[in-house]
């Protein structure tokens, strides 16, 4: 692998492009365009993700093939992988057939807002063209010297080793932040406190709650109905018997009298 | 494959972001383990002793820094003289918010929700409204954010300057979130910060990019450098500074990257917005200065007028606006976007001058931008704090005493003699008038008597307005935020008075070290 | 051939790519076919299936907590990778270093479980 690099870097410290690479970007820098207008031009939300992904990959192969491996797989990795998950949950948490607000709230803002960008696009677009034209680039082979993945663990430990640390006050604050805004604890989502398992098995047997089964709809009245209400043993109608989201049904007088099991 | 030469860590310099860090992670862990009943109190604890830690670390630097010392991490970090300064100034200032941000006695279980992740109005969200008191992540993601912010004003090249920006922003974006009352838009207020300030992060990033490929490094020293021997392509150069700008004044509110400003600032929890409008106001305005100073110095005269027109703008755009602003977050919040104008004056100065009268204006600003808001969360209703100005009329009759104080905080900030406001004005405008930008002075001294009406006129309906049905009464402050309040105004007075303690600290301390 | 390294893998791919267009354009033609109603159905068990609700069918935002810690704890692994590669010359500080961030990334992973963010219900 170390071998590839090496013939990469060098070619690009000559100034060359290999006819490999041209071949790769040729073929899939179309691709990542067509993935990019797609993704915007898509009107499934979903699809939009999709689109991006394409263009994601073909990313992650140019930066392999300009000689930085370790970042083309992280960005495969993370950014296809991961944050893409992460896009179709949000999609799909807003509901996939959602679609953009088609009111401006700020009148001629779209106009403007496509001019300006067409236009920094533009200004920055022409000013890197110049500029990379005229560019020598030098040393990728330097860097690369021992391998891209080891030049990239020195700069990391020796440079930027108090970066890398505070980077993970980042990662905590990502942890912490989701947890706050789509976690809600069980206690407060349920409206009771959790309870241990002694409060619960006192709570069951506190006056006002009723310990046993309940008694099953029809199961002393005349009809096998579920909307029937069951009888008690003194014949009077049990209305815990029927479930709470059954409409209340007129009973016929079959229903309403007693079985000739009773007083025997 | 050659050794790979470890880099040697000054721990004594990087100390109070060592402290604060470490900090921050045990009040996680304190969320973690601890039982609801005893966060609070411990958070608390935790967080105002590490931050007296984190201050002490500093002054006890600043007895030994040297040039030659001041360079650490294998040249990413810079713990110079200004460093320091804006570092204790950043852990005063945040000490301030932050008992503004614990402050129970005012409302029950304080100015945050309990459990963001609740639909807003549903049920359960009027349970946790009626009886859960706040979430303590509040503390931790404060301490996150000042650490970030210690890095960010002492980091020495633009990639560590991105980190610190991404570790001090994401916390704020969090804590706009969390307002116990109006959390629709406090939220709302959360989106906007966090989608333009993810905007402004990512032109940062790609100006960084293109300054790598001018300088073949991204250390100041190194850019400087190459600015100096003219190697390198000039264009990569401006297009570069030009979007590393952008990114550093959309957090100091420059216009036209100001947008944002009085939504967050109206929406945030008022203890939020607090630690917003001083100790970010700190953070950006002392990596701009870093950038410009220690980096760009070479090509000074050719961002001097970008700089003074978006100063120019900046004054203009916060002073009018805020005139007609209706609410007195909002005021204050455009109120903010001049004084980021004023800052830009003073960064033009373009010396030692320019620097330290910058860092002393954020000192004085900080202290008096917290104690106005600290008054804000006193005037209350039942729904939460009264900030609509027309329910301000008639305060001076219902309650002199904080009518009195938050007077003398308008006072200042409209720059009248003998407060602070005055004083770091004179600062900023003198620096720049030695900076040869003369005629940014006399667009700053109309600007400011521009803003000076909107403080006024809410000074008048305060005292000569008959107090209304719906004027408001001021709630007793709890301990915490009478601390924060009497902090606030006696250095906002303080330094009206008797400025030179403080103009010879920062004029001690402005030199900065590639 | 410079990017010789890369030919078993793109071979590896062009045998995976394979194998899963044979899968699905063999399956019609030597799978069994028993139709029936259930079989129909979008669903072979549980209950019948309903008209998506409106909005097209929302996940519950769980999934988003689970992603979101999913990138957290594969932004660590990506850092895991340079140290493992260089562990040899990084010697006893790039270890130090490296159980530092991923004892302080632990921080995030024990307020997460704490707080019961890694039960689905």
């Amino acid at each position: 692998m170390t071998s590839a690099l090496h013939l990469v870097a060098a070619a690009a410290a000559a100034g060359e492009v290999t006819t490999g690479e041209k071949a790769v970007f040729f073929i899939l820098a179309p691709i990542a365009l067509i993935g990019a207008i797609g993704m915007v031009a898509a009107r499934n939300a979903v699809h939009s993700a999709l689109w991006l992904v394409l263009t994601m990959l073909s990313l992650g192969v140019f930066y392999i093939v300009q000689a930085g491996p370790f970042i083309g797989m992280v960005q495969i990795i993370v950014y296809t992988g991961a944050i893409m998950m992460l896009f179709l949950f949000v999609l799909m948490l807003v509901g996939r057939d959602a679609s953009d607000a088609v009111i401006e709230t700020l009148r001629g803002q779209q106009a403007w807002a496509i001019v300006l960008g067409v236009g920094f696009a533009g200004l920055l677009g022409t000013g890197l063209a110049r500029v990379v034209g005229s560019l020598k680039v030098v040393g990728l082979e330097q860097a690369n010297a021992d391998g891209n993945v080891q030049g990239i663990a020195a700069l990391l430990f020796t440079k930027y080793v108090w970066v890398f640390e505070i980077s993970s006050a980042l990662l905590i604050t990502a942890a912490v932040g989701a947890m706050i805004l789509a976690h809600v604890d069980r206690s407060l989502r349920d409206g009771t406190a959790v309870m241990s398992q002694p409060e619960r098995m006192r709570a069951r047997f506190e006056p006002g709650s009723y310990p046993g089964p309940k008694p099953g709809p029809g199961v002393f009245a005349t009809s096998t109905s579920i909307a029937t209400p069951a009888k008690l043993p003194d014949g009077t109608p049990a209305q815990r018997s029927i479930s709470p989201i059954l409409p209340t049904r007129e009973l016929t007088a079959a229903e309403v009298a007693n079985k000739q099991t009773e007083g025997r | 494959m050659k050794d790979i030469s470890l880099p040697h860590l000054n721990y004594a310099a990087l100390a109070p972001m060592l402290i604060l860090f470490g900090v921050a992670c045990v009040g996680v862990l304190v969320d973690a383990f601890a039982p609801r009943k005893a966060r609070y109190p411990i958070q608390l604890v935790v967080a105002l002793v590490g931050l007296i830690a984190a201050f002490v670390a500093v002054v006890l630097r600043a007895g030994k820094v040297t040039a030659e010392n001041a360079i650490t991490a294998a040249g990413a970090v810079s713990v110079d003289k200004p460093a320091l300064f804006l570092q204790g100034t950043l852990i005063v200032l945040g000490a301030v918010a932050l008992l503004l941000i614990g402050e129970r006695a005012l409302e029950r279980g304080g100015p945050f929700v309990a459990q963001a992740a609740i639909t807003v109005g549903s049920d359960a969200d009027q349970r946790q409204a009626a009886r859960e008191s706040g979430a303590t992540e509040v503390f931790p993601l404060t301490i996150f954010s000042l650490s970030g912010m210690l890095l960010f004003v002492a980091a020495n090249d633009l990639l560590t300057m991105f980190v610190a920006l991404e570790v001090f922003s994401l916390p704020l974006y969090l804590l706009c979130a969390l307002a116990r009352r109006r959390r629709l838009i406090s939220q709302e207020a959360a989106l906007k910060y966090f989608l333009l300030g993810a905007y402004a992060s990512a032109f940062f990033l790609f100006g960084l990019a293109l300054l790598y490929g001018f300088a073949g490094g991204i250390t100041f020293a190194k850019i400087n450098e190459s600015a100096q021997n003219g190697t390198g392509n000039i264009t990569l150069l401006y297009a570069g500074l030009a979007l590393v700008s952008i990114g550093l004044l959309f957090k100091a509110a420059a216009v036209p990257f100001h947008v944002w400003t009085p939504d967050v600032y109206q929406g945030a929890p008022t203890p939020v917005t607090s630690l917003m409008a001083a100790c970010t106001k700190v953070a950006a305005f002392g990596g701009l200065l870093r950038v410009l100073y220690a980096g760009f110095d070479r090509v000074h005269w050719d961002y001097s007028p970008i700089i003074a027109a978006i100063a120019v703008l900046t004054m203009l755009v916060g002073s009018i606006l805020a005139v007609t602003q209706t609410d007195i977050k909002r005021l204050l919040a455009y109120s903010s976007i001049a004084n980021a104008g004023y800052l830009l004056v003073g960064v033009l100065g373009n010396s030692a001058l320019g620097l330290s009268s910058v860092m002393f204006y954020l000192v004085a600003y900080g202290f008096t931008v917290i104690a106005a808001f600290a008054v804000i969360t006193l005037v209350r209703d039942a729904d939460g704090e009264a900030t609509h100005l027309s329910r301000w009329a008639g305060l001076g009759r219902r309650s002199p005493f904080y009518a009195t104080v938050f007077t003398v905080i308008l006072l200042s900030f409209a720059g009248i003699p003998l407060t602070s406001g005055f004083t770091s004005k004179f600062a900023v405008f003198s620096a720049a008038g030695g900076g040869d930008q003369s005629w940014l002075v006399i667009v700053g001294v109309v600007s400011s008597m521009i803003l000076a009406f909107p403080y006024l006129r809410v000074v008048v309906m305060m005292w000569l307005s008959e107090p209304g049905e719906q004027t408001p009464s001021v709630s007793l402050p709890g301990m915490l935020t009478s601390a924060a309040l009497v902090i606030g105004v006696v250095i906002t007075i303080f330094v009206g008075v008797a400025p030179q303690p403080l103009l010879h600290l920062t004029s001690e301390a402005a030199n900065f070290i590639r | 051939m410079s990017l010789s390294p890369y030919v078993p893998i793109v071979g590896l791919f062009a045998l995976a790519a394979l194998f899963a267009l044979f899968s699905v354009a063999i399956a019609p033609f030597v799978g069994p076919r028993r139709y029936n109603r259930a079989k129909l159905d979008a669903y072979e068990c549980g209950i019948e299936p309903t008209p998506q609700p409106i909005g097209g069918g929302r996940f519950p935002v769980k999934f988003y907590l689970t992603a979101m810690l999913f990138i957290v704890f594969d932004i660590e692994i990506i850092f895991l990778y340079p140290w493992a590669v260089s562990f040899n010359q990084l010697g006893v500080f790039g270890f130090i270093e490296m159980i530092l961030f991923i004892g302080t990334v632990f921080v995030a992973y024990a307020y997460v479980w704490r707080r019961g963010g890694l039960d689905w219900d």
